[in-house]
């Protein structure tokens, strides 16, 4: 009976143990995003052509951030802004690609934005969104919407159409299709105003 | 507790209290299985998810542009959970608030226990030093200092430390001590 003790007590004490290492490691729980595709797969896709890469950042002086709030109504607060670009053997810019975030009360929306040289969009990917976002903005998706904005320059026309196959949750599926588009126009912006009217590409 | 013991408690409140103590076990293997696929498991993953982001062309103070050249491989080719400064006030209000919660609870069950006294407010403190030292180091490491991502891993190890051994020592007590009534 005490060898049974023993036994069990012993037992109990490596399943503690273990159990104690691994939901240590686990309480450092984050809230449940989706990452749809990596950032260099997104660069990739989109700065098809180029043979060199290159990181440009950028910081907005008052008066730029300030266009871009009258422009959009946005608040571009950020330190710097970041443009990852793919250039060709001549060293001409084959497009450049933005990561544009929006913290939604659902969680962070992250869409990568492919511009060409002449500010317009190239390509658009939603690149992280939440557990609880994805199935409203999944419709969307599905019909690859982000491309119902290639050739527009941050001028055009970004509202989401097709939402109708939402099974109900058109309302949110909009919602969300219209912060994807958002994002894309402002990324075509932010190019806009912080290197092409900089005439510095 | 004035007489009134885990062992000699009615079987109605040892059912809830068990119950309790394992819903609140199987909720922290969910959360291990939602941190492992969402962010990993390492010092580096979690320093990675919530260190703030810094420039890659070591722009100086005062310039308005820079560009450098770079290798396609130094753009991320995981899908990495980037955990930015809203993302946190979310994940802090609600945690700070559910895990006190949890550890309230956890320590209200475990007041009742008949250990030694010191013995007892050691343990029941473990669950909230380790939520504070979690969610504390989450933010240290954002705004201070990279490595303080030790004291996440350490918080989420202390509140399990804490939830272990309240959870043993109770079942024990309720369960099998000697002189427990059913």
């Amino acid at each position: 009976m005490k060898k049974y003790k023993q036994f069990m007590l012993l037992t109990g004490f490596m399943l503690c143990f273990s159990f104690t290492v691994q939901t240590g490691i686990t309480l450092a729980h984050i809230t449940p995003p989706v990452v749809l595709i990596s950032d260099r797969d997104a660069v990739l896709s989109m700065t098809q052509g180029a043979k060199k890469f290159f990181v440009r950042e950028v910081r907005l002086k008052p008066e730029e951030r300030e266009a871009l709030r009258k422009e959009l109504g946005w608040q571009a607060d950020e330190e710097f802004y970041r443009f990852y670009l793919g250039r060709d053997d001549q060293g001409k810019i084959v497009a450049a690609v933005a990561f544009m975030t929006e913290f939604t009360i659902h969680g962070p929306v992250r869409v990568a934005v492919g511009l060409g040289p002449d500010g317009k969009v190239k390509g658009a990917k939603v690149v992280e969104l939440t557990e609880e976002t994805y199935p409203w903005l999944k419709p969307l998706l599905d019909q690859d919407f982000t491309q119902n904005y290639i050739g527009l320059d941050s001028h055009g026309n970004f509202t989401v159409v097709g939402a109708g196959q939402a099974g109900g949750q058109e309302n949110m599926t909009l919602f969300y299709g219209q912060i994807v588009a958002n994002l894309i126009q402002r990324a075509a912006a932010l190019f806009d105003i912080a290197v092409l009217k900089r005439g510095d590409i | 507790m004035k007489g009134v013991y885990l062992s000699n408690l009615p079987l109605s409140a040892k059912v809830f209290c068990s119950l309790f103590l394992l819903g609140i076990g199987l909720g922290s293997l969910a959360a291990f299985t939602q941190a492992a696929t969402a962010v990993g498991l390492s010092y580096e993953d979690v320093k990675g998810s919530l260190a703030p982001e810094m420039p890659m062309t070591h722009m100086g103070h005062g310039q308005m542009s820079m560009e450098k050249e770079i290798d396609i491989g130094q753009i991320s080719n995981t899908a990495k959970v980037w955990i930015r400064t809203p993302l946190l006030i979310q994940t802090s209000h609600t945690h700070l608030f559910g895990q006190t919660l949890i550890a309230g609870l956890l320590g209200l069950i475990f007041l009742f226990s008949s250990i030694k006294e010191w013995k007892k407010a050691l343990i029941l403190a473990l669950p909230f030093i380790g939520t504070i030292l979690d969610i504390g180091g989450m933010w240290l490491t954002r705004f201070v200092w990279q490595p303080f991502a030790v004291l996440v891993l350490m918080g989420g190890s202390i509140f399990a430390l804490g939830y272990v051994m309240i959870a043993v020592i109770s079942l024990y007590e309720l369960w099998l001590k000697k002189g427990a009534s059913v």
